[in-house]
């Protein structure tokens, strides 16, 4: 057992020098790739916390998303010598507040009818963006917001600086949401995925948690838009808002493999890397996409981390049959 | 002034139905959201303009496009959906994404990206005066022919056993599959019936858009709007949301035209808000 622990924390070490040294290695261009790869898993968690752990299935977590990021990119536009923690931190209370705002209604429903009432959240808020050209730039967003880093003059001039900002905050958010699923309240989030009458029946509240979830999801949310905001310099309402980033997650939660925590982000780590690969060969990344998707639900119906535990149980048992 | 506003309401409202309605039905008896369907409408529009390039006529098209279209969906229910039931409604609507996404690239590659122009004959060109008012024909068209197609899917399934059948797989499709009845053959019917629409409304729709890729989400997500606030599974529900969103749509740009797509979305959120299921959705689905 002692052996165990000082192998997990040779790992983590090894981990954690391997996560610094990587931007000195790898280049700006990869750097930017992996700012890029953390944001979308904190994303994906946030869903598969609805998703895998509540059942709950929501066609509009962009509006989170770009929450956090118009919040972020308003207030450092807006509040001269904002500093740039404080400024994720109001883009992640914009996202709860709405959640909040949300959280009555919503609770109430689940299935169909809390995926279908996200979709029009969420194209509401997609078009009021758009509509409302004053505040939010309209079509063009809102862009070239000043990004004062902790020790640098500016953010967007030091692209490993940001690497090292976004790394601390977005594994602080990993962490607390894998947490989250060992506490007993993230068993109650199970049971209500699994049979939400059962869990009435013995007391709990299911629509307080319900919303109790919905609020930290959205919270985490916040935080990826808003980071993704700053990693662009740029918040619009097509790359933050749009209907393709509610079905990012959504997608990469199903190729990872739903339900299962680490799936999401195995599924935005393939995902990025199709996307990488297909952009160096041919134009078509719709095409290839959707081949994809096709196979990934005709074949590995449990997703990736689906097939990967169907494996290890299939040599496990195998290892036992040689022994006896 | 206000009544051509309002044809092209209506106008635009049948279209709406058309497509809507065939999802509507596909989601009814499978519980099937499928999402592929605006591709298939878009895909249709483009079979049209090949037909009338080759042949000149329109009627041909309007008569093969959805047909072929129709056939694709059957084949895509037969080769990809029936094998995905593993996967659960949350992966058949992964799959259906996955169809539409693949179906719009197909389209880039063999059509190109620019919008393509429709004619319409020349019968169904310009004006005709009714009580002393102007209205476009081909507008009087495509109410009349979405009125027709409505009326023929009301005979087929109120009139018909086979409609009986299929008013019984949307109520409880295992008990139907109990009584003997080959439920995977009527599921393929429905989902070709349903794409065969889907067709006929992009075919229509063809020359007063053009066709052009981003038809599907323009389009589509219109359609998808209506079903959902109309409730999933009921035809009555899309039809009335179809015309009011139609009428929406076109009044909506004349009186406040910058805010005319919210009008459509805040309705949608504002019945959902007090009825999660649509305005006549069933209560559990």
């Amino acid at each position: 057992m002692k052996n165990n622990l000082s192998v997990k924390i040779i790992l983590w070490i090894a981990g954690l020098i391997l996560l610094t040294g990587l931007p000195h290695v790898i280049g700006i261009y990869y750097t930017n790739m992996v700012v890029a790869f953390a944001i979308f898993s904190v994303f994906a968690l946030s869903l598969n916390m609805l998703l895998g752990f509540t059942g709950l299935l929501s066609f509009g977590h962009a509006m989170f998303f770009g929450m956090g990021g118009y919040g972020t990119a308003l207030a450092l536009t807006h509040i001269p010598g904002l500093a740039v923690i404080p400024a994720v931190g109001i883009g992640a209370a914009t996202a709860v507040l709405l959640a909040l705002i949300l959280s009555p209604l919503v609770v109430r429903v689940s299935g169909t009818a809390f995926a279908m009432l996200h979709l029009a959240f969420g194209q509401l808020l997609f078009v009021v963006a758009l509509k409302l050209y004053k505040i939010t730039g309209g079509e063009d967003g809102i862009g070239n917001f000043p990004m004062p880093g902790l020790f640098t003059e500016s953010l967007s001039t030091s692209p490993v600086h940001f690497y090292y900002l976004a790394m601390i905050i977005l594994g602080l958010c990993v962490w607390l949401m894998w947490f989250v699923t060992k506490t007993p309240f993230g068993q109650i989030q199970v049971g209500i995925r699994d049979n939400a009458r059962r869990i009435d029946y013995l007391g709990y509240q299911v629509p307080q948690t319900k919303a109790v979830v919905y609020v930290l999801s959205a919270f985490f949310a916040g935080i990826a838009g808003s980071l993704y905001g700053l990693s662009h310099n740029l918040v619009s309402a097509e790359g933050s808002l749009g209907l393709w980033m509610s079905f990012y997650p959504i997608i990469a939660t199903m190729i990872g493999g739903v339900g299962s925590f680490f799936g999401p982000i195995l599924g935005v780590a393939v995902f990025q890397g199709i996307d990488e690969l297909i952009l160096r060969y041919t134009e078509s990344t719709e095409l290839v996409m959707g081949v994809i998707l096709i196979l990934v639900v005709m074949f590995l119906p449990a997703g990736l981390m689906g097939f990967i535990s169907s494996l290890m149980l299939r040599l496990k048992s195998r290892s036992c049959k040689n022994q006896s | 002034m206000y009544i051509s506003q309002a044809m092209h309401g209506i106008a635009y409202g049948m279209i709406l139905f058309l497509i809507a309605s065939g999802l509507n039905i596909i989601f009814g008896m499978m519980g099937i959201l499928n999402m592929a369907h605006a591709a298939f409408f878009m895909l249709a529009g483009y079979f049209c303009y090949t037909v009338v390039g080759i042949t000149g006529n329109f009627w041909l098209g309007l008569l093969i496009a959805p047909v072929l279209t129709a056939c694709l969906g059957v084949l895509m229910e037969r080769i990809l959906i029936r094998r995905s039931h593993a996967a659960g409604h949350f992966g058949e609507l992964i799959l259906t994404m996955g169809v539409a996404s693949v179906i719009v690239a197909l389209i880039k590659k063999i059509w190109g990206t620019e919008s393509l122009p429709l004619r319409v004959p020349d019968i169904l060109q310009g004006m005709v005066s009714i009580a002393g008012m102007n209205y476009p024909i081909y507008r009087l068209f495509v109410i009349g022919l979405a009125l027709g197609v409505l009326a023929l899917m009301m005979l087929l399934l109120y009139r018909t056993r086979l409609g009986k059948i299929v008013r019984a797989a949307v109520s409880d499709r295992d008990m139907v599959n109990a009584l003997g009845i080959n439920i995977n053959l009527v599921f393929m019917f429905v989902f070709g019936v349903g794409t065969w629409m889907a067709g006929l409304a992009g075919v229509v729709i063809a020359p007063l858009l053009t066709v052009f890729p981003g038809l599907a989400d323009q389009v589509g997500m219109d359609a998808f709007i209506v079903v959902v606030t109309g409730g999933l599974g009921s035809l009555a529900g899309a039809f009335i949301v179809a015309i009011i969103f139609g009428l929406l749509n076109s009044f909506g740009v004349q009186f406040v035209s910058q805010f005319a797509p919210v009008l459509m979305v805040a309705f949608m959120a504002l019945v959902l808000a007090f009825r999660p299921n649509g305005l006549f959705g069933a209560k559990d689905r």
